[in-house]
């Protein structure tokens, strides 16, 4: 409807955004091959933060249902990706996909049970449950070796690690593009908006929410994995560590949640800030960011994109 | 298992359970006036047992006596907290206010962290058991227990009969009608989170007699109070009562039969049944 009224300044724009897009695909196709390794490192964990943002964004940022444990997704993931590795000797990259699928199938009847939950419920269980599976895999020492966690196999491929990493996030961003630029995002945004009126529109709001939940856990998974192969090792308070879903949540409200760059934004500044100022400081790090969080819903709760909507440097109407 | 280690346990979770419940009261007085959900509660106790700890190891100050400086002094916190940041997003989707308390307790956490490392305190004050009947009962968790039962009482006795104790219990019935009958309901918020901020500080002021602490254990007192407040009833004030003496029970059985960190995973899963089976808790009204 809005899109034919702005049919040419939207095409002029599809068209320098394409071209920006394929000028920064270019430059992030040479990266591991020009720069210094320690340098190529920081790129892959700012994709692994971009994905991570981008899949929390799917359920909390367009559904409203805001999940304080994604992080136990993330490990889930990674604990079966390093299982199937050192156990079956599955190549790494099934293992990676394996764990973002059983990260999935965990979602569907997890949503089904708890988005049941309407607000703070759904996030303090989600918590919970994260914190709940760190205790099982730290317990269950026949299966995961407890705290002494899994050794794999050390690859020290950081090439392959960079193109799993950036692969993956280019795949979480083209899904949350798809999804917003749909009427199934359209759906999800009502049922933020007022879940109550969404139902009564006739949408299938368990559905929707149950369906984004598990898009939302797949990609976690799969990172979750591509991570474990990449550092070759994994323990149960590495991979499920809360600061992760913190990191998420901030990253991309930071940015602006519900949108698609948001998590992109967030990602690349606070993944470049904390390595900068404070990586060596891990106190400070979570200080500054409780207090951004604090400013972000103080003062600016659409984030940077919301920002840029406002001062008339984005058209009010963008989403993506 | 023997029935005198059965009778054992049992007395050793409702002892815990009386704390824990003094803590969730102020949860859910802070629920129950604002629909906030207080995430920073747990660090709340955290910073009452560093308070007990401190007094204890540089005056040798009794921990009992260092309630006299707990409690003002999270009163003090709890009554800024609501002036300066929650008043803010007051009325606002519940998120809001949840996920600016939960950047709150990053702050908090990490500020404690950074003044006084992560090593585990304890309060050596009261060691021992005593002898009853044939049961040894930790001499800790009794003192906790009778001061955290006096304290609880105190507050219900300070709801029921003050006049702000009735102010506020209007403003939970209906914050508009309270403003209409002239309840000053901006000071009533804001004497409520101080309340609740001074239950948690002296809760955690008599944890730590009974557990080390450290300063990441807020999020896990969090996660506690909230399922005790799920489980017996939101907003209902001996709902937390109950709701904490069956999260003591299963706490100290599962950790006797499993061990104590499975137990915690135990009482996650208690929440979650709870909010899926019986969302009004055992107690709780209709919300």
């Amino acid at each position: 409807m809005i899109a034919v009224s702005s049919l040419r300044p939207t095409t002029t724009r599809g068209a320098i955004g394409l071209a920006v897009g394929v000028a920064i695909l270019a430059a992030l196709a040479v990266v591991p091959f020009v720069l210094p390794s320690y340098r190529t490192a920081l790129f892959v964990l700012t994709f692994m933060y971009i994905t991570l943002a981008s899949s929390w964004n799917i359920i909390s940022g367009y559904t409203g249902y805001v999940s304080f444990g994604h992080a136990a997704f993330f490990g889930l993931g990674a604990y079966s990706a390093a299982l199937l590795m050192i156990r079956l000797s599955v190549h790494w990259i099934l293992a990676c996909i394996a764990g973002g699928l059983l990260a999935a199938v965990v979602a569907v009847p997890l949503g089904f049970i708890l988005l049941r939950l309407r607000g703070p419920y759904f996030a303090i269980s989600m918590l919970g449950l994260s914190a709940a599976l760190q205790i099982v895999a730290s317990s269950w020492t026949p299966m995961t070796r407890g705290g002494s966690g899994l050794s794999l196999p050390p690859t020290l491929n950081l090439v392959e690690s960079y193109f799993a990493m950036a692969l993956s996030m280019l795949v979480v961003l083209f899904v949350s593009y798809l999804i917003i630029t749909s009427r199934y995002g359209l759906r999800l945004i009502a049922i933020r908006e007022d879940e109550g009126a969404a139902e009564s529109m006739g949408i299938n709001t368990t559905a929707h929410k149950v369906s984004a939940f598990v898009i939302s856990a797949f990609f976690p998974g799969l990172v979750g994995g591509v991570y474990a192969w990449y550092l070759a090792y994994i323990d149960p308070t590495s991979v499920f560590r809360p600061i992760l879903s913190i990191d998420m949540i901030i990253m991309s409200m930071f940015g602006g949640a519900g949108t698609v760059f948001g998590p992109v934004i967030g990602g690349v500044v606070l993944t470049a800030i904390a390595e900068a100022f404070w990586a060596r400081l891990p106190e400070l790090h979570q200080a500054v960011f409780g207090v951004l969080v604090i400013i972000i819903v103080l003062f600016m709760p659409g984030g940077v994109m919301n920002l840029l909507r406002t001062r008339g440097l984005l058209p009010r109407n963008w989403r993506i | 298992m023997e029935i005198s280690t059965l009778v054992q346990l049992l007395i050793g979770g409702l002892l815990l359970g009386a704390v824990y419940a003094l803590a969730a009261a102020g949860l859910n007085l802070i629920f129950g006036v604002m629909r906030v959900v207080n995430f920073a509660h747990g660090d709340l106790m955290m910073l009452g047992a560093y308070v007990a700890f401190w007094l204890y190891t540089l005056a040798g100050l009794n921990p009992l006596v260092s309630l006299l400086a707990t409690v003002p002094l999270l009163f003090l916190l709890g009554w800024g907290l609501q002036r300066w940041l929650v008043d803010r997003v007051v009325g606002q989707p519940p998120l809001m206010s949840l996920i600016l308390l939960w950047g709150v307790s990053l702050v908090i956490i990490n500020a404690a962290l950074f003044l006084w490392t992560s090593n585990s305190r304890s309060v050596p004050a009261f060691s021992g058991g005593i002898e009853l009947g044939g049961l040894s009962i930790s001499r800790s968790r009794g003192i906790a227990f009778v001061a955290a039962i006096a304290i609880t009482g105190a507050v219900w006795l300070f709801l029921q009969r003050s006049r702000w104790g009735k102010a506020i219990r209007a403003t939970a019935q209906s914050s508009e009608m309270a403003l209409v009958c002239g309840i000053d309901v901006a000071r009533v918020r804001h004497i409520t989170f101080g309340l609740a901020a001074a239950m948690a500080g002296a809760a955690g002021n008599l944890i730590v007699f009974i557990f080390a602490v450290s300063p990441v254990v807020g999020p896990t007192f969090m996660l506690k109070s909230f399922a005790i407040i799920v489980i017996g009833g939101l907003g209902s004030f001996q709902g937390a009562l109950v709701g904490a003496l069956v999260v003591g029970v299963i706490e100290s059985f599962s950790a006797y039969v499993l061990n104590s960190q499975v137990s915690e995973a135990i009482v996650y899963f208690a929440l979650i049944l709870f909010l899926l089976a019986r969302p009004n808790g055992l107690l709780g009204a209709r919300l």
